[in-house]
């Protein structure tokens, strides 16, 4: 993985920048969530496409294709994550007391 | 923690510059790793032996295609690439080499080049052969039409190597290799070739010769015998330096008056019983007057002039006995038109001038002439049949060692075995008269060895 990173941790870094982007705003964002049976949905699907990058089925560029969009994707929800707990601190902590 | 989940519903839209990224990404970044992961495979197997090599990468994944010489180096060549970090899946595409059954390398040399095909166990060994075969066949053309196979026998290289210099030495044929048996054919170089490589086959490690039918180019003498500049040319080959020496010294002692010219060159490869045939070939020659011998390999051939009738049938008829069994004789002798007669005076003179030049040679101590003599003796016989009428005395003669009468006797015996001789050679008996002298008639001290030497003589003294 180390190895693999070298060719394309720029790619990683603006998935990681552009979740966290994407976590700081979600908070405050005022808008329709994805409803609960699409989240499923798609859930399944990010599912099956990480056991299908597991299970190594998918072969030559397709495979790398997709091993690359599954990390970009991972570290971008990681990063949504860590943009949306740290902007709810900081809303928390700005905001009065109830 | 229902935050987070609730936040993450409104994650999607940065899913869209998402997806360009990894758009871009997998665009950018394809070849470069592609190229990098061929590159280090390529390197993983870099001290594994393999033939028709191709590594293809596509993504993460190595397809390895080879013909591989053992399983294990099969296996081997697939854990390489696979232990290539970054590698996801290797493509095995790899097989073994056949197996060659029976293993067959030959190196066939025809006038313009030098052919190796068969089998070659493994590419190295297949380029070693090749740059032996040019190093060693000196600029000509070398070509491979040797394929890979596994079963060679063991120590194949050395042999193959060994076989190649063998190669060199042939003109035109073949060398095979089949298993652990060789067989060649052809025609040697030089003289001496087929010898070389008969001798160079023993050092084969642990391979057997089932076949050699290398022939040498033909093993020639020539003696020709030129009587107006009185000389004896010798050209072609002798075995060696003692052999070479012999034959000049026999033809010395044959050919009397004729100058030795030796224009041999020494050379291994001679037929089996070469000078046994050579010397009594050299002493027919002495008895013709002019003529030419030719031994090409176990022929001899003779031709030219004998002085009379008699000695030309008796070369004829007896020189091929005296050869080793195996020998083909082929005379071509005609009789020399006899000379004109001339008067007793005449023929003293003759006969005098052939003794002063050489003697009659008898075994020591006994009245038994020696083949040497024979061409001195038709010349006696020639000069006797020029003067019909005259009737010679053949006078034997000793030096003084040895007791009176003992000499006495020996020198009646041997004067008495020459006029036998005349006779034989169809000489009327009552023109001939055989007296022995002992040491009576000394033409030079006794004293020294050289004196006793020029005593010890048959005359031939015209009545």
């Amino acid at each position: 993985m180390a190895y693999l990173t070298t060719f394309y941790w720029g790619w990683l870094l603006a998935s990681a920048l552009l979740g966290f982007a994407m976590g700081w705003i979600s908070v405050v964002q005022h808008g329709q969530g994805v409803s609960r049976k699409l989240r499923w949905a798609l859930s399944a699907l990010v599912a099956t496409l990480i056991g299908a990058a597991l299970a190594r089925v998918v072969p030559g560029r397709f495979g790398y294709w997709l091993d690359l969009g599954l990390i970009m994707f991972a570290l971008y929800l990681c990063f949504c994550a860590v943009g949306s707990w740290l902007r709810d601190r900081v809303v928390s902590r700005s905001a009065p007391p109830a | 923690m229902r935050g987070l989940f609730w936040w993450s519903g409104k994650w999607w839209p940065g899913v869209i510059p998402l997806v360009i990224f990894w758009a871009v990404a997998a665009w950018t970044s394809t070849e470069p790793l592609e190229a990098d992961l061929a590159q280090r495979s390529t390197a993983a197997l870099k001290d594994t032996i393999l033939d028709k090599r191709r590594i293809a990468v596509a993504g993460r994944d190595v397809s390895l295609a080879a013909d591989a010489f053992s399983e294990d180096g099969r296996q081997g060549a697939v854990a390489s690439v696979e232990a290539v970090r970054g590698v996801r899946l290797v493509n095995d595409e790899t097989r073994l080499v056949p197996e060659a059954k029976p293993f067959a390398w030959s190196a066939e040399r025809d006038v313009l080049r030098v052919t190796l095909s068969g089998s070659s166990p493994l590419p190295a060994s297949r380029n070693r052969l090749m740059e032996a075969a040019r190093g060693s066949l000196g600029g000509v053309e070398v070509v491979d039409r040797m394929n890979l196979s596994r079963g060679a026998p063991p120590h194949f290289d050395n042999a193959a190597l060994l076989l190649l210099d063998q190669v060199g030495k042939l003109k035109e044929g073949k060398i095979t290799l089949s298993d652990t048996k060789v067989s060649l054919s052809g025609m040697a170089r030089e003289l001496g070739g087929r010898e070389a490589i008969a001798a160079a086959l023993k050092n084969l490690p642990g391979f057997s010769v089932a076949a050699n039918e290398v022939k040498a180019p033909p093993y020639i003498f020539q003696a020709y015998k030129d009587p107006v500049a009185v000389t004896l040319t010798l050209t072609g080959n002798a075995p060696d330096s003692n052999a070479h020496a012999a034959l000049v010294a026999a033809a010395g002692r044959k050919f009397f008056s004729e100058k030795v010219v030796d224009n041999l060159k020494e050379s291994v490869g001679a037929p089996s019983g070469f000078a046994n045939a050579v010397v009594p070939a050299l002493g027919a020659l002495s008895r013709l007057s002019t003529g030419t011998l030719v031994i090409s390999d176990r022929e001899v051939k003779l031709s030219g002039d004998a002085l009379y009738e008699a000695a030309a049938g008796e070369i004829r008829a007896g020189l091929g006995k005296d050869f080793p069994q195996g020998w083909q004789f082929k005379p071509e002798i005609s009789v020399k038109p006899a000379a004109a007669p001339v008067d007793a005076t005449v023929c003293q003179q003759l006969f005098s001038d052939l003794l002063g030049k050489a003697r009659i040679r008898f075994e020591s101590g006994k009245a038994d002439i020696v083949a040497d003599s024979a061409g001195l003796l038709d010349r006696l016989i020639e000069t006797a049949l020029r003067c019909p009428t005259a009737n010679i005395e053949i006078s034997g003669h000793t030096d003084t060692d040895g007791d009176e009468a003992g000499n006495q006797g020996l020198s009646e015996r041997r004067a008495q075995a020459v006029a036998d001789y005349l006779v034989k050679a169809g000489l009327p008996a009552n023109r001939f008269s055989a007296v022995g002298y002992g040491s009576t008639q000394p033409i030079a001290g006794n004293e020294t060895d050289q004196g006793k030497a020029q005593n010890r003589r048959i005359d031939f003294v015209v009545k």
